[in-house]
């Protein structure tokens, strides 16, 4: 079948040309106006000085960045330590042929990721309250010693958030996890079980390499979320601008709107946002590098 | 080119091109009269029953009240920064005022109001503390809503219950000496469920209320940074020791209403610092707890010191962008000015009015039955005149968050060593605030904008 029309070469620009738009409009002059504005300092996008290489010969001297740089890496770690295991364990238990109701557990797994980090945040500020929160008032009903005032919110902010994070997360890449178990081919584990392999080593050997391209995308995944973490921490500790107690909760995208949306100094928060821009280039090229490593 | 696309697709193109050449055509209708933006319900409310009676009085001038809770400020900075739409007048919580003036003085997104306060001899009408949070660079940029005096609210049924003579406390060491039997473990727990004042290492708003009382704070009068000086310095070893120290005096109520609502119900802490504006809002929101609460001036830091402090602050300017701006000056004086608005504010939030004028009204000497038939209108506006000044700096906010991570660090110290006496405390204290300061000053000079102006 052949076509009896001959398009003008126009036309698949004219098809392009409404994504070419939007883009340009909302993508690439943002940045290109972004990277102009990181060697400005700014009061509102009216007022501009240009500063040259001064907003970054700043932010690489200033401890407040250095301690959103530092509680985000903190807070990517455990992210990844407890989100990815987490998720792989519930995946891994769902995927069992002997359980019951896997339909609802899956449900109720999977729920948390529905309603939103705004919804977690509200939800974790009042279960870890001091005294009246559900977790502190369970803890002192079960064990008498257990301090009712404990300061999860103020004290054990990391702890706080993964944990918000990990309810809301969990379930999500459980069902990515899942998927990637199904296509595990149960020919193998069964040839390998009656090898001899326990457990263990058909997990090892067999289903680990068959979902390692979904390990290594939710990887990134989780990296680049925990990276951009910015709406739990700022409604939980939305009374100190979301940095919370000691800065402890800073993270580096509440750092950049706070300087940017609160201080008004873009300038400052395009550097910032740049910084972290290239941060997350070079993690994706570590993840990679890495990847394409263990494919060989 | 036509057969390539079908009829549909030309239909769109027509219906986008059409509706856009029709937007951009189309006149922008002038913006009827005032546009007034409040973030408050009650003051909403308020200002539109004057509204009303200017509108009667100005058809041709019409004040539009509009009420935005939450993105005021938002909408406000955007306007300022970007030429979004502005109201011609907008109320403005002292918390955001710090980012109006980060830029150049020219700036500023608020009418420069210093000569017209002069000129109409309004300035010398108002409570002169007021203005301290509105001014920068010697230049007023608002009229102050409010005064915000801080008392010590307490719980009187428990107070009393114990035989306790709250005429004998002069000093902050006198309330917890003789507070001292109120704070107790109440189920048997070995653990204090009672505090003897709420406050506490991350209930940051209390930190600056006290260290303003002693005559401290984070800015001098020319707008230097003083977070080290050495009245910060005893304040806060002295507030680390009650918060943590081991005879520890205070507990934080958590930040969420509802919940601290409950806590304060349960008598979980026997006393609270207590501006004009929480006094109405307790009023409003429990009214269970009539008659249980009391208010007396706050404890001194030293005998003869000053009994109040100043917390929270709320003003009203005119924006730059309006086009009428002798109206809108007109019609915040109307608002600001008048008796009736100063009898409504105190009715409906027990805030006081900052025209000392209006101070002679006799609703504020009437007995408020909620506090135990005390004038606490009266007993405010006694207090007004100590309120201590709050110079305003476009650092406020991170000279708050110096200090705040300042304090922590301090807490710590405490936990660790168990100290219980400030003195002991004063050195690490001063060298937490140094690095504070230093860090301040080093962000104050980064601002290239405010550097110009000082040269």
């Amino acid at each position: 079948m052949s076509s009896s029309r001959a398009y003008s070469p126009l036309v698949p620009w004219c098809l392009l040309a409404p994504f070419l738009v939007a883009f340009t409009t909302f993508t690439t002059w943002p940045l290109i106006r972004s990277l102009v504005l990181a060697f400005e300092q700014t009061y509102g996008p009216k007022t501009t000085a240009f500063v040259g290489l001064l907003n970054f010969k700043f932010l690489f001297a200033d401890p407040m960045f250095w301690t959103a740089v530092g509680n985000t890496v903190l807070f990517t770690i455990c992210a990844v330590c407890l989100q990815i295991p987490v998720a792989l364990g519930l995946a891994l238990l769902l995927n069992r042929p002997d359980i019951r109701g896997k339909r609802i557990f899956r449900l109720i797994f999977f729920a948390p990721s529905i309603v939103g980090l705004s919804f977690v945040a509200i939800l974790f500020s009042l279960l870890l309250e001091r005294r009246v929160g559900l977790i502190n008032s369970s803890l002192h009903a079960l064990f008498p010693a257990w301090d009712p005032d404990f300061p999860w919110l103020q004290n054990y902010v990391l702890t706080s958030m993964s944990g918000a994070v990990l309810w809301l997360s969990a379930g999500f890449y459980m069902i990515y996890f899942l998927a990637a178990l199904q296509n595990v081919p149960s020919e193998l584990l069964e040839a390998a079980s009656m090898d001899g392999a326990g457990p263990w080593q058909r997990f090892r050997h067999i289903t680990l390499p068959e979902i390692r391209p979904i390990l290594n995308l939710i990887t990134l995944l989780v990296v680049i979320g925990s990276l951009q973490l910015f709406e739990l921490p700022f409604l939980v500790y939305n009374d100190t601008g979301g940095s919370g107690p000691d800065n402890r909760a800073l993270t580096i995208v509440t750092y950049l709107y706070r300087t940017g949306f609160h201080s008004g100094d873009l300038g400052y928060a395009s550097a910032i946002g740049w910084v972290l821009t290239l941060v997350l280039i070079g993690f994706a090229l570590l993840q990679r590098v890495i990847a394409r490593r263990a494919e060989r | 080119m036509l057969r390539y696309f079908s009829p549909g697709v030309w239909l769109l193109v027509f219906l986008a091109i059409g509706s856009s050449i029709l937007v951009f055509l189309l006149p922008v209708a002038p913006r009827p009269g005032l546009i007034f933006w409040l973030f408050d319900r009650n003051h909403a409310m308020l200002s539109q029953h004057i509204a009303d009676q200017w509108n009667r009085e100005n058809p041709d001038m019409p004040v539009q009240v509009t009420l935005i809770p939450t993105s005021l400020g938002t909408r406000m900075l955007s306007g300022f920064y970007a030429n979004t739409p502005v109201g011609d007048l907008i109320e403005v919580e002292r918390s955001l005022i710090g980012q109006v003036f980060a830029g150049p003085l020219e700036d500023v997104g608020f009418v420069d109001l210093t000569d017209r306060l002069e000129e109409d001899r309004v300035g010398d009408m108002i409570n002169t503390p007021s203005f301290s949070p509105w001014s920068t660079r010697d230049r007023i940029f608002g009229l102050p809503h409010d005064v915000h005096p801080v008392m010590l609210m307490y719980r009187a049924d428990l107070v009393e219950a114990a035989g306790i003579d709250v005429s004998q406390i002069e000093t902050w060491d006198d309330y917890f000496r003789i507070m001292r039997p109120l704070q107790r473990d109440l189920d048997g727990d070995s653990r204090i469920d009672r505090w003897l004042l709420s406050a506490g290492p991350t209930a940051f708003q209390f930190h600056e209320v006290f260290m303003l009382q002693a005559g401290g704070g984070y800015f001098a009068a020319d707008g230097e940074p003083e977070l080290n000086s050495e009245i910060n310095v005893r304040i806060l070893s002295q507030l680390a020791i009650w918060y943590v120290g081991p005879g520890r005096v205070t507990g934080e109520l958590p930040t969420t209403p509802a919940t601290a609502q409950q806590l304060i119900i349960d008598g979980y802490v026997v006393a609270m610092l207590a501006p004009d504006w929480f006094v109405g809002s307790i009023r409003n929101t429990l009214p269970a707890m009539a008659g249980k609460f009391k208010l007396m001036p706050l404890p001194a830091w030293e005998p003869g010191g000053r009994r109040t402090s100043v917390y929270g602050g709320t003003m009203l300017g005119i924006t730059k962008a309006s086009q009428h701006q002798d109206a809108a000056w007109e019609f915040a004086q109307k608002l600001y000015l008048s008796p009736e608005t100063a009898r409504g504010l105190y009715e409906m939030t027990r805030i006081i009015t900052p025209i000392k004028a209006n101070w002679d009204e006799p609703i504020y000497d009437e007995p408020d039955s909620y506090y135990c038939d005390q004038p606490i209108g009266r007993l405010f506006i006694n207090l007004a005149p100590d309120v201590p000044l709050r110079p305003s700096s476009p650092f406020y906010v991170n000279a708050q968050q110096e200090l705040n991570a300042a304090i922590i660090a301090l807490c710590h110290y405490v936990e660790k060593r168990h100290i219980s006496d400030p003195t002991l405390l004063h050195d690490q204290c001063r060298q937490l605030l140094d690095s504070a300061q230093a860090r301040l000053l080093r962000q104050m000079q980064r601002n290239v904008f405010l550097r110009h102006t000082e040269s």
